[in-house]
C-alpha cells in the first residue's frame, strides 16, 4: 500500500509519525508502567530538576514528571477520542436529516445550531461541567456537546451539496427510499468530511480538556491528565518551570501532530483544497 | 436595507433561544437559589419560606417569564458571591474585557495578514515554511500555556510587566495599558496563528485566479497586485473569520483572566460557575453569548460595505 502524496512531505510524515507515537504511548504505557510509579512521592527530591533518576524532574510532591505525562497521555486521549466520537454521534444525524430534508426542518434545526454557536465552545464546555459536576465523565460529556453545534454545521453543509448531485436524482428516481438514499448514497459521500472534521476536533478537544482541567472543572485528581500537571505547576514556576513545559510540551505535540495529519488528510481526501492549509 | 432588517429579526430570534438554553441549562443545577442564601445546614422551614418568597415554587416557565422580565427592565438580580446587583458589575467587568479583546485582536490581525500574505506570496519557499510552521506552534499549544511563558519570561524574569492584577484605564491609563498587555498577548497569539493560516489559504487561493494573471499581463508592478488587487478581495473572508473568532476569544478569556487575575467577564464568570451564583452564571453567560452574536452581526454588516457584490444581488 502507498501513502497518499500529501502524508509524503515532511509535514505529513511528521504528523503520522506523531500520532502514531502518542496513540502508541497512550495504548501501552499504562501497561508498561506499573500505576504506582507515576504516584509515588519522593519527598527527598520535590521540584527536582531533571536528573538521571528523574529524566524530566518531579513535581511539588517528588513524583516523577517522566511517568505522570506518559501515564496522563490515556487520560487526556481517551477524553479526547470519547468527546469527538460524542458529538459525531450526535451532529451527524442531525446535520444529515438538516441538510436532506431542507426546508423547515432544515430551518428549525439549523436556528438550534446557531443558537448553540453562540455560546464559545470552552463556555459552554465549562457551564455544562460545573452544572453536572466535574469529572471524567462529565468532563467528556462537556466537550461532546459543545463540539457538537460545529460538527453538525458541517455535516448539514455536505450533505446539502452531495443530495442534489445528480446521482442521488438518479437514485431517487430509480425509486430508492429517503433512508436508503441517505445512507447508502449520501452518507459515504460526506465521510472524507467527517473524517477530517473529526481529527481537527480531536486537537480541539486535547486542547479543551487542558483548559477545562486547569480551571478545575475538568479531569479530577487523582486521575493525571496534562491539563491538571499545568494547573498543579502554576504556584511553582519560579523555581521549577520544567513542570509546566514537560506536559505543555507533551499537549503541544499531540496536538501539533493531529493538526499536521488533519491537513495532509484533507489534502488527500478532497483534492480541491490543495495546498489551502 | 431588508437585508440588514432580516439579519435584525433573526437576531432577535436567536437571543430569545439563547435565554431559553441558558435558563434551562442553569436550573438542572443541583440546590437552588434559597439552598444558596441560606447554606446546606438551614433550617427546613426557613428554607421553604424563602423559596416561597423567591418565587422557586412556581413553574419554570413562569420563572424564565419574571427573568426575562427582569432582563428586559434592567433588573439583573443581585450576585450571590458578590452581594452587588449584576447589572453594573457586568457592565464594568464587560469594559475590562473589551479592553484585553480589542487589543489581542488588534494585536492578531497586524501580525496575521501581513504574515499570512508573505507565506502565500512565496508559496513553498523558505518563507511559506517559516510563517507556516509558527503558526502551526500557535494553534498548537494552549493559550494558557503561552500565559504561563510570557509570566516567566516578562515577569518574572524580565520584571518588565507586572504578573497579575486589572487597573481600570480611568485611574491609571498606562498602568492599566501595562496590566492589559501580557493577557492580551497570550489571548493574540493563538487568534494569530488562526488567522495568519487563514490569511494564506485565501491568498492563495486568489493570487492563483485570472484576474490576477490578467492584472500581471498588463504589467501591473507586483506590489500592487498582491497589496491592492488580491488582499482586497480577502478582506472579506479574513474579517469573517475574524469575526468568528470573537466567540473563540470570549471562551480564552476564561482561562487567562483567571491565570493573570485580570477581573474581567472571563474572571467573573468562572467565579460564578465555581460558586454555583445561579443569577450570576444565567446574566453573564447570556451577556457573553450576546456580545459574541453582535459581534458576528456587525461583521456581516461591514461585508456589506466592504465587497459591493453582495449588495448588488
Amino acid at each position: 500500500m502507498k501513502l497518499p502524496a500529501s502524508f509524503r512531505t515532511s509535514k505529513g510524515m511528521l504528523g503520522i509519525g506523531l500520532v502514531l507515537a502518542i496513540l502508541l504511548i497512550a495504548v501501552i504505557a499504562p501497561v508498561l508502567i506499573p500505576a504506582d510509579w507515576a504516584t509515588k512521592m519522593d519527598m527527598r527530591a520535590r521540584l527536582s530538576p531533571p536528573t538521571w533518576a528523574h529524566p524530566l524532574g518531579t513535581d511539588q510532591l517528588g513524583r516523577d514528571l517522566m511517568y505522570r505525562v506518559l501515564l496522563g497521555a490515556r487520560t487526556s486521549i481517551a477524553i479526547a477520542s470519547a468527546a469527538v466520537l460524542m458529538s459525531i454521534v450526535i451532529g451527524l444525524p442531525l446535520g444529515l436529516i438538516s441538510g436532506y430534508a431542507g426546508r423547515t426542518t432544515d430551518n428549525v434545526l439549523m436556528r438550534l445550531v446557531d443558537t448553540l454557536l453562540a455560546f464559545p465552545a470552552l463556555l459552554l464546555a465549562l457551564t455544562i461541567s460545573a452544572v453536572l459536576g466535574p469529572n471524567l465523565q462529565n468532563t467528556i460529556i462537556a466537550i461532546g456537546i459543545a463540539f457538537t453545534p460545529f460538527l453538525a454545521r458541517i455535516i448539514r453543509g455536505e450533505a446539502l451539496r452531495v443530495a442534489q448531485m445528480p446521482y442521488v436524482e438518479a437514485a431517487r428516481t430509480a425509486g430508492n427510499s429517503d433512508a436508503r438514499l441517505i445512507v447508502r448514497h449520501i452518507l459515504p459521500n460526506i465521510m472524507p468530511a467527517v473524517i477530517v472534521q473529526s481529527t481537527i476536533s480531536l486537537a480541539f478537544a486535547i486542547l479543551a480538556e487542558a483548559g477545562l482541567s486547569f480551571l478545575g472543572l475538568g479531569t479530577q485528581p487523582p486521575d493525571a491528565s496534562w491539563g491538571l500537571m499545568i494547573q498543579a505547576s502554576r504556584d511553582y514556576l519560579d523555581r521549577a518551570p520544567w513542570t509546566a513545559l514537560v506536559p505543555g510540551a507533551a499537549v503541544a505535540l499531540t496536538v501539533l501532530g493531529l493538526n499536521m495529519f488533519g491537513d495532509a488528510l484533507r489534502d488527500a481526501l478532497d483534492p480541491r483544497s490543495k495546498g489551502a492549509s | 436595507m431588508s437585508y440588514i432588517l432580516n439579519r435584525i429579526l433573526s437576531m432577535l430570534l436567536t437571543l430569545f433561544l439563547i435565554s431559553a438554553i441558558t435558563f434551562a441549562v442553569t436550573n438542572i443545577l443541583p440546590g437552588d437559589v434559597a439552598m444558596m442564601i441560606m447554606g446546606t445546614q438551614s433550617n427546613p422551614e426557613a428554607l421553604a419560606g424563602l423559596r416561597e418568597s423567591l418565587g422557586l415554587n412556581d413553574p419554570l416557565l413562569v420563572q424564565y417569564g419574571r427573568w426575562i422580565g427582569g432582563m428586559l427592565t434592567g433588573d439583573w438580580g443581585t450576585s450571590l458571591v458578590f452581594k452587588e446587583p449584576i447589572a453594573p458589575l457586568l457592565l464594568q467587568k464587560m469594559t475590562a474585557s473589551g479592553l484585553i479583546v480589542l487589543f489581542s485582536m488588534s494585536i492578531a490581525l497586524i501580525c496575521a495578514v501581513p504574515l499570512g500574505v508573505w507565506a502565500a506570496v512565496h508559496p513553498n519557499r523558505w518563507q511559506d515554511t517559516a510563517s507556516s510552521s509558527a503558526a502551526l506552534l500557535g494553534v498548537s499549544l494552549p493559550d494558557f500555556f503561552w500565559g504561563i511563558m510570557m509570566i516567566l519570561l516578562f515577569a518574572r524574569g524580565l520584571h518588565w510587566l507586572p504578573s497579575s492584577g486589572f487597573v481600570d484605564p480611568g485611574e491609571d491609563l498606562l498602568l492599566a495599558f501595562r496590566h492589559a498587555l501580557l493577557p492580551s498577548l497570550a489571548l493574540g497569539l493563538g487568534l494569530m496563528a488562526h488567522l495568519t493560516r487563514m490569511t494564506r489559504a485565501t491568498m492563495t487561493g486568489i493570487l492563483n485566479q485570472e484576474f490576477i494573471r490578467v492584472a500581471r499581463a498588463k504589467g501591473l508592478g507586483e506590489r500592487t497586485v498582491v497589496w491592492r488587487y488580491g488582499l482586497a478581495n480577502a478582506v472579506g473572508p479574513v474579517m469573517t473569520v475574524a469575526g468568528l473568532q470573537v466567540g473563540y476569544l470570549f471562551g480564552s478569556i476564561i482561562v487567562i483572566e483567571s491565570l493573570f487575575n485580570y477581573t474581567g467577564m472571563g474572571w467573573l464568570t468562572y467565579q460564578a460557575l465555581l460558586n454555583r451564583d445561579i443569577p450570576l452564571i444565567q446574566a453573564s453567560v447570556f451577556v457573553i453569548a450576546a456580545v459574541v452574536m453582535l459581534a458576528n452581526l456587525i461583521v456581516d454588516l461591514l461585508y456589506v460595505l466592504v465587497d459591493p457584490r453582495i449588495r448588488l444581488s
